[in-house]
């Protein structure tokens, strides 16, 4: 255990220290620029999506029913990963006039369908919860 | 009434939260990384090959399933890294050992640690997600960063799990759930498999370029497989600049080995014994498509020059500037039957944005190096 956790570590030390390797030849301002990415994406997901997930959680959940709850958590949290990624395709901010067949699909109505999609599952699925555990309400 | 206080550890008190989701979606995650990195390298080899690997040429579609398990493993990592993420959560406010020094620098080299590989980890799928769409809201390279930083999430993933070892272990020898009645709502192991099943989702929605038959379901993929002869295209003749060029009547293909150069009009290349094979375009950009494409052999070109078997050759293309004006083709590659200066693709002419009169079509290769308008084959 100890030597397995030693030589792990020391492992990712290493490989840690070739990445910072490969960026010793980038300009200053495209360092700035990576650190600026870097961090970011940590104070999006610290201070952004996971406190509106805690607040979320905290005014929606006591409102639901209990047998909807567990449905409607599955339903966020796919809707929330697929929603962050289609983000680029909706937005379209990688379009180009020249290369017509890249992006070409009307990504917002397509979202929408989707969120209805995962909506009706998430009531389908909570009111069979309902009808298998009467008990619970 | 309290003033308000910044949250603490133990504010959080959802069970949801804990080592024992955080390992199960742990692993999975560490997976898709592991193979994401791997799959990673290997497309960094093609594109910088060393001179002391020769990749092979068969199967031909190695790089088209390598490349799309990229994509897929990383688009399926970003449901996982959420939930990892929700799970550990009340970790970033734990409390800051100030007293004892050893556990301090223990406690702060720990964050470091996790910042990075958090900072790293978030990094790597945003930046490969917007490059699927070719978005590049950036200034430094896509290429060589994200190779760069890739070394730095994977290492800093090896790392976390060195130092996270013993907790780990003990989360998966205790069962999942506490054996108490759990609050209403989703169980560990709901949430588990939510997040599994939201990668499955994930993966349907977002990543069907790299596998032609789930184009129709997936509704958030970038390219849905149209393009000029039913194929996409990244790099237009327009954005190239070609579009002068490449029409040019007086183009001609140049051979040039040592003293010797011939070149070859359209309608010479037209002449000399064409064949057709049926070769993937799989993009770094994640998706592929298969066409059938007709032309001359590479090896019979350098034939005309007299170029000796297992000659490496630069294929250069009319496009003047950009990092893909030029490619290698190793000995190997260029002796390969199957490897074409296509004139024709699916029975027609190239379009000019599939690189009209001539481009390099060879098994085993990622798009980018697959050189259109090619005006120039140099051997080294």
């Amino acid at each position: 255990m100890r030597l397995t956790r030693g030589l792990l570590g020391a492992g990712g030390i290493v490989l840690v220290l070739v990445g910072l390797y490969h960026l010793l030849g980038t300009d200053f301002s495209d360092l700035v620029n990576l650190v600026l990415w870097l961090a970011g994406g940590v104070v999006v997901h610290d201070a952004v999506i996971a406190p509106l997930v805690v607040l979320a959680a905290f005014v929606a959940l006591p409102r639901l029913p209990s047998w909807s709850r567990a449905p409607a958590v599955a339903g966020f949290v796919v809707l929330l990963s697929v929603t962050l990624l289609a983000i680029p395709a909706i937005t379209r901010f990688g379009a180009r006039d020249d290369v017509p067949s890249l992006l070409n699909r009307p990504y917002g109505a397509l979202w929408s369908v989707f969120a209805v999609l995962v909506l009706v599952v998430v009531v389908a699925a909570s009111l069979l919860r309902r009808r298998r555990h009467p008990q619970e309400d | 009434m309290r003033a308000p206080r910044p949250p603490r550890e133990e504010d959080f008190t959802s069970t949801l939260r804990g080592p024992e989701v955080a390992a199960r979606v742990g692993m999975w995650l560490g997976i898709c990384f592991t193979v994401a990195f791997l799959t990673g390298i290997w497309s960094h080899l093609y594109q910088d090959q060393p001179s002391w690997l020769t990749i092979p040429t068969r199967p031909v579609w190695i790089y088209r399933v390598t490349q799309g398990l990229h994509y897929v493993t990383g688009t399926a990592a970003v449901p996982l890294l959420l939930v990892k993420l929700y799970a550990v959560y009340p970790k970033l406010f734990a409390k800051i050992p100030f007293g004892q020094i050893r556990e301090l620098v223990l406690h702060l080299l720990e964050r470091v640690s996790i910042a990075l590989l958090v900072a790293a980890a978030i990094f790597q799928l945003t930046t490969g997600v917007l490059n699927t769409t070719e978005w590049y809201a950036w200034s430094f390279s896509f290429r060589s960063t994200h190779y760069a930083v890739a070394w730095v999430a994977f290492g800093a993933l090896v790392l976390h799990v060195a130092v996270k070892l013993p907790i780990i272990r003990d989360a998966f020898r205790r069962p999942i759930e506490d054996g108490e009645k759990p609050e209403p709502g989703l169980t560990r192991r709901g949430l588990v498999r939510t997040a599994l099943g939201a990668s499955g989702v994930a993966v349907l929605a977002v990543a069907g370029s790299t596998v032609p038959w789930l184009r129709s379901i997936s509704i958030f993929e970038t390219h849905d497989g149209s393009g000029p002869q039913d194929l996409p295209v990244t790099k237009s003749a327009r954005a190239a600049k070609v579009t002068a060029t490449a029409v040019d009547p007086s183009y001609a293909l140049e051979v040039v080995h040592a003293g010797t150069s011939k070149r070859l009009s359209l309608d010479d290349l037209t002449a000399m014994t064409q064949h057709t094979e049926t070769l993937p375009i799989a993009c770094v950009e994640g998706w592929s498509a298969s066409g059938e494409w007709t032309g001359v052999r590479m090896r019979d070109l350098l034939d005309v020059v007299g170029a000796p078997a297992g000659s490496s050759v630069v294929v250069r293309s009319l496009q003047q500037s950009g990092a893909f004006k030029a490619s290698e083709v190793r000995g190997n590659l260029a002796d390969d039957d199957k490897t074409l200066v296509a004139l024709r693709l699916d029975g027609e002419a190239l379009s000019i944005d599939h690189g009209y009169p001539a481009r390099l079509i060879a098994p085993n290769r990622p798009g980018v190096l697959q050189t259109k308008w090619v005006t120039r084959i140099e051997v080294v």
